[in-house]
């Protein structure tokens, strides 16, 4: 009994940031070396899906030119596939579309011809090593029309964002779907993730009836008359589960790999590999006057400056007498002889002139969007 | 019908290198890893893609397992292609009887029905043992322009060192007029890279000459070379400048690691214009502790570094727990040094435990090297002098 997956690349429509202005969110980059997507697919992957297909509107080509055929997933094979679902004028889609939902009203035609009996489908704005298999066992033998996946513990959930928040029944069942833009009060609350198990003719039926009624709200329209229906059991995930929608969750996240805990338990489970594309990339480099203390760094590195507290992405030179400090910095970035940064992002090929100084807060991280020169 | 290449590469891969024991213990010198990620192989082959050849026949004999494997279909390199692309070319039975390959010129002998299948005007011979980054477009095109038989690579070495070498002596154009094999008193310092380019027609010519002869110990330098030189081919040398090692033995072989980790190195790989290319192992970047130190050193992936690294190479999936101290030395993968344990001048092969508080080596400069085989674990507290090889029983 096979189950194919879909993944909707873009972020949530309430969210806007220099991020992932030019991107899609699935082509975020991520612990030095990685995109939100590597963790979605090899998640996928490893639970045995091995037709998913990518629905896409906007900035989708640093997307495609990561996945491509996504042979690094062994996913072009003649019994697996990938299929990129761009937005396209149809008779039931007129105009390009908005939401997840409205994404998967597009595609009913990919859905409809694929031949496994489940779908799993899933947003891209969390970041973990997840065991799918679970959740679609638990979807099978709970008899539910959906499954949906939560948890008790998010991390660096954007506090701007709307939070989809599950009641549960004694049976893990759902009984209510709220979303609100305040963080529940009690510890206990059971936050929703965007992704889901349905039985694939379930869900066409649903995206039918849905699309008749011009209905555009995954948990509002698809997801909460299920649960008031008693039709949609909860999967609860202990995993370490980390949010990348906006800035200050973007470092804080990426800084969560510095402890080992977290790295272990995001990449070395033998059974649930995360993969990631090469790059061909020269091994790290580190100089003479290197100073590097508590950091994640990539290959292709020129290391000669000091570096702390930090995530490095592949092909990033820091200078001599640079001091760079709880920062994230992107593939190609320079940082010049003595600058200082503190709680700066910087965005991919970012070049940050000798000696300059900047400096933001881990709640108000300073950004600097892709190519910036400063 | 047959898409004709221009070139087509056949890369002897067969080496078994065995000054470099234990490091070829289990495996062919092709296959010996090499600065954190890389193989020797890939600098060969990785010059053929990046020069425009995408044609490669990969010769193996000695321990061709582990190098099979790494070779695959050829992906790393983008070699996997519908025609052309990489081969592995091993030793096999004929109607006549099944012959290991007797020398360079014979594996190549052998395996000429591969290179007709591509039809190609010229064929480039490698070997898989070296250390360079070469554009053999620009040799290619020197041979044409030459209108040559045979264009034979060359580096100028130090006069003392002249005589391990096959020396060239050549005229003023660069067409050669002698070949000695480790003359006692060269007449040159134009040593021989092993890298020949030969127009198809004169190799398959030779060859078959070559094979005849009962004599002959079918080597390219010993025999082809000569016999050309005898009939008055058209022989020209092509003078390569860069950084070339043979990584023949343990000590230039840790020498040429360390020729990559400087601030303004010898060997740079860190070069987006002439990429060397890898199989990839999916790991994630390493980590760097609060207590751990990387200086002048290059590292791989996934390792764990809490302890000090100085002066060294390190590979992929390595512990380096606090207080251990590393210096003047190569750590391939999978390793482990625990807690106060030292490892100097040092050559650690995959999979080797350095239990707490363990001396390696010597951190004297003229200390000899030390060297731990494949999977050996030294034992807490023990101490192995310098010079020592340690292996697996």
């Amino acid at each position: 009994m096979s189950t194919a997956g879909i993944i909707l690349s873009d972020a949530n429509r309430e969210t806007q940031n220099g991020l992932i202005q030019d991107r899609t969110l699935a082509s975020l980059p991520f612990g030095g070396r990685y995109k939100v997507i590597d963790f979605t697919l090899s998640n996928m992957v490893n639970a045995g899906i091995n037709h998913i297909g990518i629905t896409t509107t906007r900035n989708y080509i640093s997307l495609m030119d990561h996945v491509r055929g996504g042979n690094v997933w062994d996913l072009d094979t003649k019994l697996s596939g990938i299929s990129f679902l761009p937005p396209f004028g149809s008779v039931r889609c007129q105009k390009e579309y908005k939401g997840w939902l409205e994404a998967l009203q597009a595609h009913v035609g990919y859905i409809e011809a694929l031949e496994d009996e489940y779908v799993l489908f899933t947003s891209c704005n969390y970041i973990g090593t997840l065991d799918f298999e679970k959740m679609i066992d638990r979807h099978i033998s709970s008899g539910a029309k959906i499954t949906a996946l939560y948890t008790r513990h998010p991390l660096h959930q954007g506090a701007t964002l709307p939070i989809i928040r599950y009641s549960m029944n004694e049976d893990g069942f759902l009984t209510n779907v709220e979303k609100s833009l305040q963080a529940p009060a009690d510890e206990d609350a059971c936050y929703g993730i965007y992704c889901f198990v349905m039985n694939r003719t379930d869900l066409l039926e649903r995206l039918y009836a849905t699309s008749r009624d011009g209905e555009s709200s995954l948990s509002q329209d698809l997801l909460a008359p299920m649960a008031r229906a008693g039709e949609a059991a909860g999967f609860e995930s202990n995993a370490t589960l980390l949010f990348v929608e906006d800035i200050p969750g973007y470092l804080q996240s990426n800084l969560e790999l510095l402890d080992w805990k977290v790295r272990k338990e995001l990449f070395e489970q033998p059974q649930l590999p995360i993969i990631t594309r090469a790059q061909d990339s020269a091994p790290g480099h580190y100089g003479d006057d290197a100073v590097v203390e508590n950091c994640l760094i990539a290959d292709g590195v020129k290391i000669d400056g000091t570096v702390r507290n930090s995530v490095i992405f592949r092909g990033v030179h820091i200078q001599k007498g640079a001091v760079v400090e709880n920062c994230v910095v992107m593939r190609d970035g320079v940082i010049g002889a003595n600058a200082r940064l503190a709680y700066t992002v910087l965005d991919r090929r970012v070049v940050v002139g000798e000696g300059r100084s900047l400096s933001g807060y881990i709640t108000h991280p300073f950004y600097l969007e892709r190519g910036t020169v400063i | 019908m047959i898409k004709k290449k221009k070139c087509v590469a056949m890369l002897l891969a067969g080496g078994q290198g065995s000054r470099l024991s234990p490091l070829t213990r289990n495996t062919a010198k092709p296959a010996v890893q090499f600065a954190s990620r890389y193989r020797i192989i890939d600098f060969s082959l990785s010059n053929c893609v990046n020069s425009g050849i995408d044609t490669v026949g990969v010769l193996t004999q000695y321990q061709p397992l582990e190098l099979n494997d790494y070779l695959g279909n050829g992906t790393p390199w983008g070699l996997d292609l519908r025609h052309g692309g990489l081969h592995v070319l091993p030793p096999y039975q004929a109607e006549e009887g099944a012959d290991w390959f007797l020398g360079t010129a014979n594996a190549i002998y052998q395996n000429l029905a591969f290179i007709e299948q591509y039809d190609p005007e010229y064929v480039l011979i490698l070997s898989g043992d070296h250390i360079y980054k070469m554009n053999y477009d620009i040799m290619l095109q020197e041979h044409i322009a030459n209108e040559a038989d045979l264009t034979v690579a060359v580096i100028d070495v130090a006069p003392e060192e002249a005589s391990r070498f096959g020396i060239m002596n050549t005229d003023e154009e660069g067409r050669i007029i002698e070949f000695e094999e480790k003359p006692a008193h060269p007449k040159s310092t134009q040593a021989s890279m092993g890298v020949y380019i030969f127009t198809k027609k004169a190799l398959v010519k030779y060859l078959t000459q070559d094979e005849q002869d009962p004599d002959s110990s079918h080597d390219f330098g010993k025999n082809i070379i000569p016999a050309m030189l005898a009939d008055g081919q058209r022989v020209y040398t092509y003078l390569y400048k860069g950084y070339w090692r043979d990584v023949g033995t343990l000590s230039s072989y840790w020498q040429s690691n360390m020729d990559t980790i400087s601030e303004d190195p010898e060997l740079v790989l860190h070069d987006s214009r002439w990429r060397i290319y890898y199989r990839h192992y999916h790991n994630r970047p390493q980590y760097i502790g609060a207590t751990g130190s990387v200086r002048r050193s290059i590292c791989g992936d996934c390792n764990e570094i809490l302890g000090s690294v100085e002066s060294s190479v390190i590979f992929d999936n390595t512990l380096v727990e606090w207080g251990a101290e590393i210096k003047d030395s190569i750590i391939m993968n999978d390793c482990e040094i625990k807690k106060d344990a030292k490892v100097y001048r040092a050559i650690l092969d995959n999979q080797v435990i350095v239990e707490e508080g363990a001396v390696i080596g010597s951190d004297d400069e003229d200390a000899p090297l030390t060297v731990i085989d494949r999977g050996v674990v030294i034992r807490a507290g023990e101490v192995i002098p310098a010079g020592e090889t340690v292996l697996k029983r």
